[in-house]
């Protein structure tokens, strides 16, 4: 039985962020990333913290599952941050202990890539919980469809993301259920070194895969037989609109963005 | 061939699909898949097609909407071959499989039910309706913005079903619809298949013998040859022909055999209660 | 070996929205010797109350008693040998090149003899009639001879409980006839079974007790003829015939399983009872 949500999954509630078109969604997503890599400010960074907060605010996602979302990438986050504190030289000496020594250049270094990666991966959590996997899909293909005529190939690439975000779910559900019959079967999958582990897991891993091969055979079949043929004369059930709100949001996106790079 | 298992459709509609010495082997494999099959269904017909595994029936199936192509022979399918024009084919007949999990492509059930429609180019609006109106016959009002995953089976196949009819097809091919269901899933499709008869052609692969016992003709396919083509009471009261294809009668209809009553006529457990009281009374008077 | 639910509760991630109390108090044993078969539909818990008969899962509240003593108290590895739990479509955990190294894998991870793993691979595919297989690739089966293989792969650690969750899901009903034909002869050789079945036909033909789960809650529990003629929602093909008839002719009795059933109801119409 699979309960809670994870990190990428989409939260259905209605808001004013699910609301929006899935293309202003993307640019806007797009739009703070770039912008994350270029700010290198204190206050750059509060800007686009707040408005991060303010998005989750309106986005209607409890905050606590929001920080639930974050939880996967808090381990990454704090070995980098710590790298970088521990093993930069720069700027005073603030702490001394044994070999161990944290300059101020190497702490603020630290503080500004945790909180880059964080909130990256809050704008794209943000992203993905408020769009329909269906629409994002259908987003991603219309803005890249421009490239269609360069032979890219936009609609089997948002196919592909349908796909995988429709299969995630039963896949995992499957990696649970032959872990449980193999853990009938006398598998540990906690004893030993890391590699006696990593052998303990072909037991899944091998059947995962397979059953993987076989979904796939099956799909194609069945996508086949409902006449799917590609891109080629397809109509599109789900209809982006983009309307004054969509071109208000990127705006104001970009604006945050040039601030936060100014400061 | 004995005529007596030959009985040939009893439906005077014109035949929609049509299988003419069509042989397929899979290339693995040196014993054909099917050998020199010839066959017809009539528009709305109801024909069970039931056999061993490994007999030829998904195979069958799967010659009927392109999926394979045959080796030999001519298959005509609502008056296009589906190997030469799959499209065309694919457009009017639908297919349902074994294992809904997988036939499902969208992340929600009323984009799944859309994908048939996106791919044969109808418009937003028409879409729109078109759904509705197919979510409501498989009885999952309330169902559209559910995910897959958190369906149980027989909703999923309900589903998948939906994503058919939207297209509304002339000729449905089953693929054992219910062989990965529980009892309750089971009954929930059946329901809505049992809706469409008459309306519809369709042709059936089951293992379950009593989800046939209504319908027109059952095809017996047993190692690739067409070993049947009887009426359903025919094949329930054949003990050799049974045995011979390794196919088991419900239960309630083993019962009636054996006791030599005549399971041709029954349908349920209760039927076969009321012909006991029946008889048993007569013999007490 | 027997094993004993006191009170058995279970509710998946207690305290969050998506919390579901899947077992509501279930008090049942299963005795040694015998077979249990667990009837209810999806959302009934069974799936749950297998789980917890060898630690996969353990109760939120009340215990299981294994002998009498608490699971608690054993290790986990020691009792999922002693109870060899099958779950439904088992195939989809096969993984080994070949089929004797798939059935082997779990009587190695007991810590046996090569010699006697052999012993028992061998053994355990002779009973389920899947010895010409060992050779072979377990993806290249049909789809009743993985089955077959699967139940072989935790059969062979010679569990004194096997516990088959829907063993027969997906199967055509020749082949279901084939494995409920091991499921007797494993009750033969002293093996208690737990068959956990929707199909209330193919538990009547082997069931020794029954238990009705319903909502996480055991609805009725004993021999097969008191559960299935005292609920007539919960009653095979067999008892649907003969139900109406025992207001006319009581002497026919409560047969459940098909030969019974077959003879009563041929003695009814001979007038021989």
């Amino acid at each position: 039985m699979t309960a809670g949500r994870t990190l990428g999954q989409f939260y259905p509630v209605a808001s004013l962020l699910h609301g929006l078109d899935p293309r202003a969604k993307i640019l806007g997503t797009a739009a703070l990333a770039v912008g994350l890599f270029l700010v290198d400010s204190a206050a750059g960074f509060l800007l686009i913290s707040a408005v991060v907060v303010l998005l989750v605010a309106a986005s209607r996602i409890p905050p606590g599952t929001f920080v639930g979302f974050l939880r996967p990438v808090a381990f990454i986050v704090a070995l980098t941050a710590l790298f970088q504190v521990f093993f930069s030289r720069e700027g005073e000496l603030l702490l001394e202990w044994g070999f161990v020594q944290v300059h101020e250049g190497g702490l603020v270094r630290g503080l500004f890539l945790a909180s880059r990666i964080l909130l990256l991966v809050s704008t794209a959590a943000l992203l993905t919980a408020t769009t329909a996997p269906v629409a994002l899909a259908d987003g991603i293909e219309d803005l890249l469809s421009p490239l269609k005529k360069a032979r890219f190939p936009a609609h089997e690439l948002a196919m592909m993301i349908t796909i995988a975000l429709r299969f995630i779910p039963t896949l995992h559900e499957e990696a649970q259920k032959i872990t449980r019959a193999q853990a009938a079967r006398g598998a540990d999958f906690s004893e030993g070194g890391p590699i006696r582990r990593a052998r303990a897991l072909l037991p899944v891993l091998v059947p995962l895969t397979i059953g993987a091969f076989r979904r796939a055979d099956e799909l194609a079949e069945a996508m086949e037989s409902r006449g799917y043929r590609g891109d080629e004369g397809r109509t599109r059930y789900r209809e982006l609109r983009f309307r004054t709100r969509d071109a208000l949001v990127l705006c104001a996106a970009a604006l945050v963005v040039f601030a936060g790079i100014l400061l | 061939m004995n005529n007596r298992n030959h009985e040939g459709s009893r439906h005077g509609g014109p035949p929609v699909v049509s299988c003419e010495n069509v042989s397929f082997s899979y290339l693995d494999s040196g014993r054909p898949a099917l050998g020199e099959i010839s066959l017809e269904v009539r528009a709305g017909e109801y024909v069970g097609v039931v056999g061993p595994n490994g007999g030829g029936k998904s195979t069958l199936l799967r010659l009927m909407n392109g999926l394979l192509r045959a080796d030999s022979g001519d298959v005509r399918v609502a008056g296009f071959d589906p190997a030469a024009e799959p499209f065309e084919v694919r457009k009017r007949v639908g297919m349902l499989f074994q294992n809904p999990e997988n036939g499902l492509v969208a992340p929600f059930v009323e984009d799944d039910i859309a994908f048939g429609l996106e791919n044969v180019g109808v418009s937003r609006e028409e879409m729109r309706e078109r759904v509705r109106k197919a979510v409501r016959a498989v009885g999952l009002d309330g169902y559209e913005q559910r995910e897959p995953h958190t369906l149980s089976g027989g909703e999923k196949q309900r589903v998948a079903l939906a994503g058919l009819l939207a297209l509304d097809p002339e000729v449905l091919l089953l693929d054992e619809p219910t062989s990965m269901l529980d009892a309750a899933g089971r009954r929930g499709v059946l329901e809505r298949l049992e809706a469409l008869r008459g309306a519809r052609t369709v042709v059936h692969v089951t293992h379950h013998l009593d989800e046939l016992l209504d319908a027109d003709r059952v095809l017996v396919l047993g190692a690739g040859r067409l070993v049947a083509d009887v009426s359903p009471e025919r094949l329930v009261s054949d003990p050799d022909l049974l045995r011979d294809n390794r196919l088991v009668l419900p239960t309630a209809l083993r019962l009636a055999a054996e006791l030599g009553l005549g399971p041709a006529k029954l349908r349920t457990p209760e039927d076969l209660a009321e012909a006991i009281v029946e008889k048993s009374g007569a013999r007490a008077r | 070996m027997r094993i004993e639910l006191e009170n058995v509760r279970h509710v998946y991630a207690p305290g969050t929205p998506f919390e579901v109390e899947a077992l509501r108090g279930v008090s049942l044993a299963i005795e040694p010797e015998e077979v249990l078969g667990i009837v209810g539909g999806t959302g009934s818990g069974k799936s749950t109350l297998v789980q917890h008969l060898n630690l996969l899962l353990v109760p939120t509240s009340g215990r299981v008693l294994v002998d009498g003593a608490d699971v608690r108290t054993i290790r986990g590895r020691e009792l999922r040998g002693r109870v060899g739990l099958v779950f439904q479509f088992p195939e989809a955990a096969l993984f080994a090149p070949t089929v004797e190294e798939d059935v082997a894998f779990a009587p190695r991870r007991l810590g046996l003899s090569e010699g006697e793993v052999h012993r028992r691979v061998g053994e355990t595919l002779g009973l389920l009639g899947a010895s010409h297989l060992a050779g072979r690739s377990p993806f290249a089966l049909s789809g009743g001879e993985k089955r077959r293989v699967a139940i072989a792969g935790v059969l062979a650690m010679a569990p004194e409980v096997l516990v088959l969750d829907e063993p027969t899901a997906g199967l055509d009903p020749a082949t279901r006839e084939d494995l409920l034909g091991v499921v007797r002869a494993l009750r033969e050789e002293g093996t208690s079974v737990v068959m956990v079945s929707h199909d209330l036909d193919e538990v009547a033909e082997v069931a020794d007790r029954v238990c009705v789960l319903e909502n996480g809650e055991v609805r009725a529990v004993g021999a097969p003829e008191e559960v299935f003629y005292a609920h007539p929602t919960t009653a095979p093909s067999t008892v649907r015939v003969v139900r109406p008839l025992r207001g006319p002719h009581p002497e026919v009795g409560r047969p459940v399983r098909f030969e019974e059933t077959l003879a009563a109801l041929k003695g009814l119409l001979e007038g021989r009872v």
